[in-house]
């Protein structure tokens, strides 16, 4: 009981702190506005070749952007963490009886009602743009970005304890971002890429998550990949958290 | 109130790694402080002072010894001393983008007490550490004094049995770390046993009823700072020469190279060395003296600093390592 007392006052917490400062909703909504305006309109002509479902391009295009969003919204918290290893905030709760999932926990939590607002408003945006919203399957499709951003924000905050440092924290960061985006076909399909790409690609959660989307996007539930997707991204998902909580537990800061 | 210490160690013991090798941080520290004590942990950077307070504060396992806070051992119930203790970092600790008051309630909160008890002990704390003025502000717009006020009301949140303060002042000006030790003295009228981890030989002296000087990982020596002082087993002089300003300087090198002079500074404007017994010390000063043709126009034996306590157990002077400011 205590341990879910707990989440909810350092969710409460870290969720005071953003609407004190609601710019994380500019900030995060901008990468895939720019992507929507500056990059969308060059797909126009791609409607129905192969990887792009019939009708029009934003139904292939919005899903993979979802998880753009779900993906950036966890990956970069490790600055924030480290801001709070730095003022000793960490530590100090660490010398509190909470337990050390709660401290991760409340974070999280934080982070996944951010990106999902941030998804409600691009979405509604993207509406007038052409996307057709299948709302069964964007719900669908919610859950499998909650676990992106569980994983991505779990991760992101477990690196920031272990390093403590920016300078340390940003190579990784930029180092996993790019590969993991052009790896999972969010930007344009899969089945464009040669042979050896796509088996690469298979080795990317994110991958499946894009691929599903497309098919919920379209209103496929019953559908292979989206099967695929829930069957790597749960015990995926599982699996980061219990390792971001062990680093929490065992944090030196 | 009991008699039972509330910290009790018996050969703590805690190594790290390093490019070097091994590094012993604490090595071998048995300690016991009592209820309603000011203890202090007086030592240089890389003492081990730190890394001592971590192991009592459930940061970090001990390697081998024991430890017992407030009753319980700090590695078969972690949780029950964690909730019977207070922990001031180095680095502070509030949480900056919240309120005073904010931060304040949610670690009562953490700590399982009910919001209403929360909300009273608050109110009791911004009292107690004259927080009311900016305690509804966000503390990023604290001053680095008001700030660490607001550290030590969040460590005091739960009312602990024993309140760990690390390094509390370093980074402080010197009219704020008045305002601290203000502070802390009268937590300590009312009652509170506080833990603190100094370099400052003047803090030491102040807040503490007790210290253990601690170097290498090692405690080399414990006691009241008075009787400390007491145990140093040479003499120490302040004296003036005529023609001060000019003479001082040169005189200072001088004395510094001498063998019976043992330390040697300026103080108020005196001339303050340390010889090993006044009674053959003082001629041999006089011929010194003669030797420039400058006479003394004072002289007065003073009372040894915990400086000269920590020159004489470490062969170092604690001074000399970490400048003042």
């Amino acid at each position: 009981m205590k341990l879910f007392v707990d989440i909810g006052l350092l969710f409460k917490r870290k969720m005071l702190e953003t609407l004190r400062n609601p710019v994380f909703i500019i900030v995060s909504m901008s990468t895939p506005i720019v992507y929507l305006v500056l990059f969308a309109p060059l797909l126009n002509k791609l409607a129905g070749v192969q990887g792009f479902a019939p009708g029009h391009v934003l139904n292939t295009f919005i899903p993979g952007l979802l998880v753009i969003i779900a993906f950036l919204s966890g990956l970069f918290v490790g600055y924030n963490m480290i801001d709070e290893v730095k003022n000793g905030v960490l530590e100090r709760m660490r010398v509190t009886p909470t337990s050390r999932f709660s401290l991760l926990a409340g974070r999280v939590l934080r982070d996944l009602v951010n990106m999902t607002v941030v998804v409600v408003l691009f979405v509604l945006i993207a509406i007038p743009f052409g996307y057709d919203l299948n709302v069964p399957g964007f719900l669908v499709e919610l859950v499998l970005l909650a676990m992106i951003l569980i994983t991505t924000s779990s991760f992101g905050n477990a690196l920031g304890v272990i390093l403590g440092d920016e300078d340390k924290l940003s190579p990784i960061i930029q180092g996993i971002n790019l590969p993991i985006i052009l790896l999972s076909g969010m930007l344009l399909p899969m089945e464009l890429a040669p042979k050896w790409l796509q088996v690469i690609a298979h080795f990317n959660p994110a991958y499946y998550v894009v691929e599903a989307g497309r098919q919920l996007a379209a209103g496929h539930f019953l559908n292979a990949k989206v099967g695929y997707a829930f069957l790597f991204m749960v015990p995926f998902t599982v699996i980061v958290v219990i390792w971001a909580t062990r680093t929490f537990q065992r944090a030196v800061s | 109130m009991s008699a039972d210490p509330v910290v009790m160690t018996e050969n703590l013991k805690k190594s790290f790694p390093s490019r070097k090798g091994v590094v012993k941080a604490v090595d071998g520290v048995d300690l016991l402080v009592m209820p309603g004590e000011v203890f202090g942990f007086l030592g240089p950077n890389g003492a081990g002072k730190t890394t001592t307070l971590r192991m009592l504060t459930t940061l970090i396992p001990p390697d081998s010894g024991r430890a017992v806070v407030a009753g319980f051992d700090v590695l078969a119930e972690p949780d029950q001393v964690r909730r019977n203790i207070g922990y001031v970092g180095q680095n502070g600790g509030s949480d900056l983008p919240a309120t005073g008051r904010e931060n304040l309630l949610l670690q009562g909160r953490l700590y399982g007490m009910t919001a209403a008890d929360s909300r009273a002990r608050a109110d009791e704390l911004i009292e107690l550490l004259d927080l009311t003025e900016f305690a509804d502000r966000v503390a990023y717009t604290y001053s680095g004094g008001q700030r660490r006020r607001l550290d030590v009301a969040v460590g005091l949140m739960n009312r602990p049995r024993v309140l760990f303060l690390d390094e509390p002042t370093t980074g402080l000006d010197p009219q704020n770390r008045a305002n601290l030790w203000a502070q802390i003295n009268k937590l300590q009228a009312e009652g509170a046993t506080i833990f603190i981890t100094t370099h400052y030989l003047d803090e030491a002296d102040v807040l503490c009823d007790r210290l253990a000087i601690m170097d290498e990982g090692k405690i080399v020596d414990e006691g009241t700072p008075e009787a400390l002082k007491k145990e140093v087993a040479y003499d120490c002089i302040t004296i003036s020469v005529e023609r001060h300003e000019e003479n001082a300087a040169a005189l200072l090198d001088l004395l510094e190279h001498k063998d019976f002079v043992l330390e040697v500074g300026v103080e108020d404007g005196h001339i303050r060395l340390c010889v090993g017994d006044l009674a053959s010390g003082l001629p041999q000063l006089m011929r010194v003296l003669d030797g420039q043709g400058v006479a003394m126009e004072t002289v007065k034996v003073v009372e040894a600093t915990l400086d000269d306590v920590f020159l004489q157990k470490t062969g170092y002077s604690l001074r000399d390592l970490t400048p003042e400011g």
